[in-house]
């Protein structure tokens, strides 16, 4: 019988979100040098060795769910070729789906020409979210750097539990005892969409993405500086603003976009804890659209301050998840819980900075690096926000038409003009 | 492979030499071989980080040997029980009726000497019970349903044979059928204690059923034995619903007291 892992209640809640999302985590390194492969092939062995989870398969009895360890060679991890078109192969990569009944969870591929390299790798979100996804990529260079340098064989990654309820493991336990009791679902609904067609089945996955200047990322810090606001929250100001503008909601409206936040801001460490997922939504909401930008910024501020003061941040509801999904058969626990779960209809994911020195192969660091979430069905969209080099990178995977791409290409145009006149 | 056995070898200096350790070393080198022919087949080609990655997933030998003992010696333990429990029990059996035949011999009261062979019997069974029940109680979480019924069971043969016992040893007329409301009563306590001792699923709920039915036995066995009168000893049943009241307002204000987050409060 194959060897058995928990479900935890992530890969649950994820499993449950097939309907609003392909599960995907994306990621792309450019590089101007060619890994050596064998050393790829190795390391990614052991990092599959040491999270099972990337190689097993997701079983739904109905009753229950768990994952069931799966055997598997590296031919199918991991694959190398030489295309003409470096961007248009990655792409293809990238934009392909995981069932989660696959033997696999993550794959990865090696792109070569003329010397450069893209290495591309997706991965289902119910095995890890952006932030150990992250740690997963640092690792994984790490090693590679020290195996292929030094010969160090590329065994240190980070293994253990990957139960939701570490997440608790920060507080003392009165604290714990509070955040486990916070039942009630803070969760609202907004029916304001991102102006996408209606669906079609010819609608195909595609990412969508938009640099920033350099300066850009320089000139935010300053202005966040002068308004009291974080980058993200003004990132998040010029989404408020531009979705009003494209999809001409009336400025009276209340809208609201959620932002993904990581939860291992209530963990002591990390260590010793198993791949897994810690993210949870802040519901950011304004009142109206502001008469310029910069009040749409104090709206922003003033809703995220909120959440910020909140010691259980992101916390809410999960006992009641759990609880669900430990009690009932998981067919009737998943229905029970779509009828109070609101999927947010626009979201917003900062993954934040991509350190290049991380991502660096034996001294080499990515020319580019992007990390994307998963492609969004329709109506729902999510944009991810990743920085590396001081270049602002913002992408949206949807699974659309080229309509859908025009409409999200003029929210980029948007986003560029109102972030413009938000640093001046 | 030799990787291994010098690992294994350096890893458990200090270990007492002995079968156990030879098992035990046995057994490490062949998962050891097992994993390696397992990482084989993934592709993966160099030999020092398949030995490296085996050795790391196995960390500390010493500690799990621990381990490996303990199981050992309840394996041993399990295949020793394996015989002795079904050849006790034949013993136990002729010894019961062995101490029916002579205690009844001697004194001549074969009527009353047959709760010999039923005590017997019923420790017996209790016994076994008591066997299965520490056995589920080391399996998964869903096993403990069945030790929760098998110490029911426990409790209403101890309590059947009490009623017997009184039925025969007391005086004619003597009121003994309390003995099993009691009984009743007993097993739901027990149910309720196991509960909150393995902090089985709906524990709370059991309280909120259980108490009101003990204390409707409470009000029999008293009405019984003339306590109270069976027309107006009925409030002692309502013990039971301010009993779940009480727990209800306990739990809540503790709750209040510990695990309430006001945020503005905070602020």
């Amino acid at each position: 019988m194959a060897k058995r892992l928990n479900a935890e209640l992530w890969d649950k809640m994820h499993y449950l979100f097939r309907d609003f999302n392909d599960r995907m985590v994306h990621v792309e390194f450019s590089y101007d040098f060619v890994p050596d492969i064998d050393a790829l092939r190795t390391v990614f062995i052991c990092a599959f060795e040491k999270a099972p989870v990337l190689h097993s398969r997701f079983v739904d009895t109905r009753l229950s769910t768990h994952w069931e360890i799966m055997p598997y060679s590296i031919d199918e991890v991991f694959t190398v070729s030489y295309p003409e078109n470096l961007r248009q192969a990655a792409d293809e990569f990238l934009t392909q789906y995981i069932p989660p009944e696959s033997d696999l969870q993550m794959k990865a591929a090696l792109f070569i020409k003329d010397g450069k390299s893209i290495l591309c790798i997706i991965e289902n979100h119910m095995c890890m979210d952006g932030g150990d996804l992250k740690y997963f990529l640092q690792a994984f260079c790490e090693n590679y750097t020290a195996y292929v340098e030094k010969g160090i064989s590329p065994v240190d990654f980070r293994t253990g539990s990957r139960s939701y309820a570490d997440v608790y493991s920060g507080f003392s336990r009165t604290e714990a005892g509070v955040a486990q009791r916070l039942f009630r679902n803070i969760n609202a609904r907004d029916d304001h969409r991102f102006p996408l067609t209606a669906d079609n089945i010819r609608d195909a996955s595609f990412i969508a993405r938009k640099k920033f200047s350099e300066d850009t990322l320089d000139k935010l810090k300053a202005k966040g500086k002068e308004l009291g606001a974080t980058i993200n929250e003004l990132l998040l100001a010029a989404y408020f603003y531009s979705v009003y503008e494209l999809a001409g909601y009336d400025s009276g409206d209340t809208v609201m976009i959620s932002n993904a936040i990581d939860l291992r801001r209530h963990m002591d460490s990390v260590e010793d804890k198993g791949f897994t997922n810690h993210t949870s939504w802040m519901q950011c909401a304004i009142p109206e659209r502001g008469k310029d930008i910069f009040e749409t910024v104090r709206y922003v501020v003033k809703s995220s301050n909120r959440f910020k003061k909140d010691k259980f941040m992101g916390l809410y509801g999960l006992p009641l998840l759990n609880f669900g999904y430990n009690f009932l058969p998981h067919a009737v626990s998943e229905e029970i819980i779509k009828i109070g779960y609101s999927n947010p209809l626009m979201a917003m994911s900062n993954i934040g900075v991509l350190n290049g020195k991380h991502f660096a192969l034996c001294g080499n660091e990515p020319a580019d690096a992007f990390m994307s979430g998963a492609v969004k069905y329709k109506p729902f969209v999510l944009l991810t926000v990743t920085t590396y080099k001081k270049v602002i990178t913002l992408s949206m995977c949807v699974r659309g038409n080229d309509e859908d791409k025009r409409i999200v290409d003029d929210f980029f145009g948007l986003m560029e003009k109102n972030i413009e006149a938000l640093i001046g | 492979m030799t990787d291994f056995v010098e690992y294994i070898e350096a890893s458990c200096k200090g270990l007492s030499e002995g079968r156990l350790t030879y098992l035990y070393k046995r057994s490490v080198l062949d998962g050891m071989k097992q994993r390696a022919k397992e990482l084989l087949r993934t592709g993966l080609t160099d030999e020092k980080v398949i030995s490296d990655l085996i050795i790391n997933e196995y960390g500390d030998l010493k500690a799990s040997y621990d381990t490996f003992v303990k199981k050992q010696k309840q394996k041993e333990r399990a295949h020793i029980m394996k015989y002795a429990l079904p050849i006790g029990g034949v013993v136990a059996l002729l010894l019961i009726f062995i101490a029916y035949f002579t205690v009844s011999r001697f004194t001549y009261a074969w009527d009353k000497t047959w709760l010999i062979i039923v005590g017997g019997i019923f420790a017996m069974i209790i016994f076994y019970f008591s066997l299965a029940i520490k056995k589920l109680c080391t399996m998964g979480h869903i096993f403990r349903t069945a030790a929760r019924v098998l110490i029911a069971g426990c409790v209403m043969l101890l309590s059947v044979f009490i009623f017997l016992c009184l039925l025969m040893l007391l005086p004619e007329n003597t009121v003994t059928w309390p003995a099993l409301p009691l009984g009743v009563a007993l097993m739901l306590l027990c149910d309720l204690a196991f509960s909150y001792a393995t902090k089985q699923k709906f524990r709370t709920i059991s309280f909120f059923v259980y108490m009101p039915a003990v204390a409707a036995m409470a009000y029999i066995v008293l009405a019984a034995y003339g306590v109270v009168s069976w027309a107006g000893g009925w409030p002692v049943v309502l013990v039971g619903l301010v009993a779940d009241l009480a727990y209800i307002f306990a739990v809540l204000a503790y709750n209040m007291k510990y695990f309430v987050y006001r945020q503005e409060a905070d602020e």
